[in-house]
């Protein structure tokens, strides 16, 4: 599979007054060609910051100090802010999770897609923007588009805010989208249908996906292969049959024991204790104090990411000998 | 093809009209169902309508003593003259006119200057992360607490030697504007820290938006509607700081303003109410009023109250 998107060895700190977070810490990611990978981890684990790093719009005091970001051959990180602009929308896009604040209450929603549409077609008229939004509106599945695209954010449903917001970000075709947690804030009933649309428009336009969540269910309905991220780092990369079925990493395995399964009367196991803190983060495998497999090498040194004999990479000292059972 | 080109170029005229319309018609409608701004929106409109046509529609001119040669000095409130006359032969009427239009001048115009003010500072000192935006903050925390009354009847009365007499009212303005940004800093800078975190200014950025557009389209207009209430609330402020101002006989003693009337008729309360009653009056609707629209505005306003 062709490459799309390749991330090596990304470090992004946040300077705060109480010391350097240190959200991402040396973060491989690769993307290809229409491929769709989800980007799995708890709050905290760096699934956003990546993202944000990737199209270098991480927010103040964060700053990306380590790595390379390449993006179709382009070195992204030699990029000026100007070039930058161009990519974002246009090539790279991402939605963001919660639908109610991602929109601007102000303007309707078809002028802030037509802004898009004009932001990266110069010389569009303002009509064949807003034709362009009414199609656009009609690709994910909005009904009645030619009235909707007068409607404000607030007089929409957030369902239907969901599916204008992933209308704004592919509304210039780009090539790779970040979906940032798109479903999170939903109904059950309408996350199903907007997980439906992803899926679909993905297939239809033959974009990267990159789904970032830390739902285990979503990642099984959409992508085809995950990544799982602790604590500013890799813990393991596979492909996403594989991973539920064969983890090679304990954190892995504690994911999918956290998750209810309706077919199986197993009671459900808490990951105990809490992502750590990123500023003084522990020593040698970051996930060691919650691991119940922990031993003293496991405080001492960094596992490497290792290729395992089922084709995944993990990053644990004892991915050999562990035998962990998936779902 | 040009037929169809110019239709669609209507349709999309309309389209626009009818945006502008609808945002506009749903802050209106929740404005006008609440009777009190309704009220303060009228009282206002009031007192502009006086304060302008008051050259026209007072029976006598500004600071015009000439009742005193008729005889009629300190007469209580008849038909000519409604608001009686003052011990000095002051129309009260015709000065309540006249200083409608001085203390809008005043409340008004040193509104605009701190707005302006308020809105430069307060922004610089929400974007900058650095030193600046710290100085800014601390200039802003120290004009907040300083008292201001004093330091602007000294500044006003050293100046008022100094400056042409004319221009006296113009000083008090110049003054209560500089000296009264402080609240609209704090509330655009604050404002600004708010929205530009906001999901939809990191989407904005997530899909190439352009700084300056970042900041005209969606972080500018976003700041606005608290802005404005404030100001309306800071008219109310300061027509009430320039009647203390001329009460305590700080002011210009050559224009009307309803500060100098009541200065000069609190001296006879006992015998004369009329003098100083009614510019007080005066300001207390003046003030009630625009507390009132202020208040009003701030509920239509309000995005997350709108429905």
């Amino acid at each position: 599979m062709e490459t799309l998107l390749d991330v090596k060895g990304l470090k992004t700190y946040f300077f705060t007054e109480a010391g350097v977070v240190k959200a991402v810490d040396g973060i491989d990611l690769k993307v290809g060609k229409d491929e769709s990978l989800g980007l799995v981890g708890e709050s905290g684990s760096g699934k956003t910051v990546t993202g944000l790093s990737v199209m270098r719009i991480v927010p103040q005091p964060g700053r990306i100090i380590g790595g390379s970001i390449t993006y179709d051959g382009e070195d992204l990180l030699a990029k000026s802010e100007e070039e930058m602009r161009k990519i974002r929308g246009k090539k790279i896009s991402m939605t963001f999770q919660d639908p109610t604040t991602s929109l601007d209450p102000l303007f309707t929603v078809g002028d802030q897609i037509a802004e898009v549409i004009k932001e990266h077609e110069k010389g569009i008229s303002e009509n064949e923007a807003m034709e362009k939004a009414i199609k656009l509106l009609e690709m994910v599945q909005v009904s009645e588009p030619n009235q909707r695209v007068k409607a404000y954010p607030h007089e929409l449903s957030g369902g239907m805010k969901q599916r204008i917001a992933i209308a704004r970000s592919l509304a210039s075709g780009p090539a790779l989208l970040f979906a940032d947690e798109p479903t999170t804030n939903l109904d059950v009933t309408v996350q199903a249908q907007v997980l439906e649309l992803i899926k679909e428009l993905r297939e239809k336009q033959k974009m990267s996906l990159v789904m970032i969540t830390h739902d285990m269910g979503i990642v099984a309905e959409i992508t085809q292969r995950v990544q799982v991220l602790y604590a500013g780092m890799v813990a393991e990369v596979a492909e996403t049959h594989s991973l539920f079925k064969e983890p090679k990493h304990p954190y892995t395995e504690a994911l999918l024991h956290a998750v209810p399964r309706i077919d199986q009367r197993k009671d459900l196991r808490v990951i105990p204790g809490n992502i750590p803190n990123l500023i003084n983060p522990p020593t040698g495998c970051r996930f060691n104090p919650r691991c119940k497999y922990a031993k003293d090498i496991c405080s001492e040194k960094v596992p490497p990411l290792e290729q395992t004999d089922n084709g995944h990479l993990s990053a644990c000292h004892f991915w050999r000998s562990l035998s962990l059972t998936g779902t | 093809m040009d037929d169809n080109k110019s239709q669609n170029e209507k349709i999309s005229q309309e389209k626009t009209q009818r945006r502008e319309a609808s945002q506009w018609a749903v802050a209106w409608r929740r404005f006008r169902r609440n009777k009190a701004g309704i009220a303060g929106l009228f009282i206002v409109l009031f007192f502009f309508f006086i304060g302008i046509t008051s050259p026209w529609l007072a029976p006598y001119p500004a600071r015009s003593y000439q009742s005193l040669y008729e005889g009629e000095a300190g007469k209580a409130p008849s038909l000519k003259h409604p608001f009686g006359t003052s011990n000095t032969g002051l129309d009260v009427f015709s000065e309540v006119l006249h200083g409608a239009l001085g203390d809008l001048y005043v409340g008004v115009g040193a509104t605009i200057i701190s707005v302006i003010l308020g809105l430069i500072i307060g922004a610089i000192a929400g974007y900058s992360r650095g030193g600046l935006g710290e100085f800014l903050l601390m200039l802003s925390q120290l004009f907040y607490t300083i008292p201001i009354l004093p330091i602007i009847l000294i500044a006003a009365r050293v100046f008022l030697i100094l400056v042409a007499q004319g221009f006296g009212l113009t000083l008090i303005m110049l003054l209560l504007g500089i000296f009264g940004w402080s609240g609209i800093a704090f509330i655009a800078r604050g404002e600004i820290l708010r929205v530009r975190e906001l999901d939809y200014i990191q989407a904005s950025r997530a899909l190439g938006a352009s700084k300056t557009r970042i900041i005209f389209r969606h972080i500018i207009p976003n700041i606005l509607t608290p802005v404005i209430v404030t100001a309306t609330l800071l008219i109310a402020g300061n027509i009430l700081t320039e009647v203390v101002i001329s009460f305590l006989g700080f002011g210009d003693v050559n224009t009307s303003t309803w500060g100098l009337t009541i200065q000069e008729g609190y001296a006879y309360i006992r015998t004369q109410w009329w003098t100083a009653v009614f510019p007080g009056l005066a300001t207390v609707f003046a003030v009630l009023g625009f507390n009132l629209l202020g208040d009003g505005l701030s509920d239509a306003l309000n995005p997350r109250l709108r429905d």
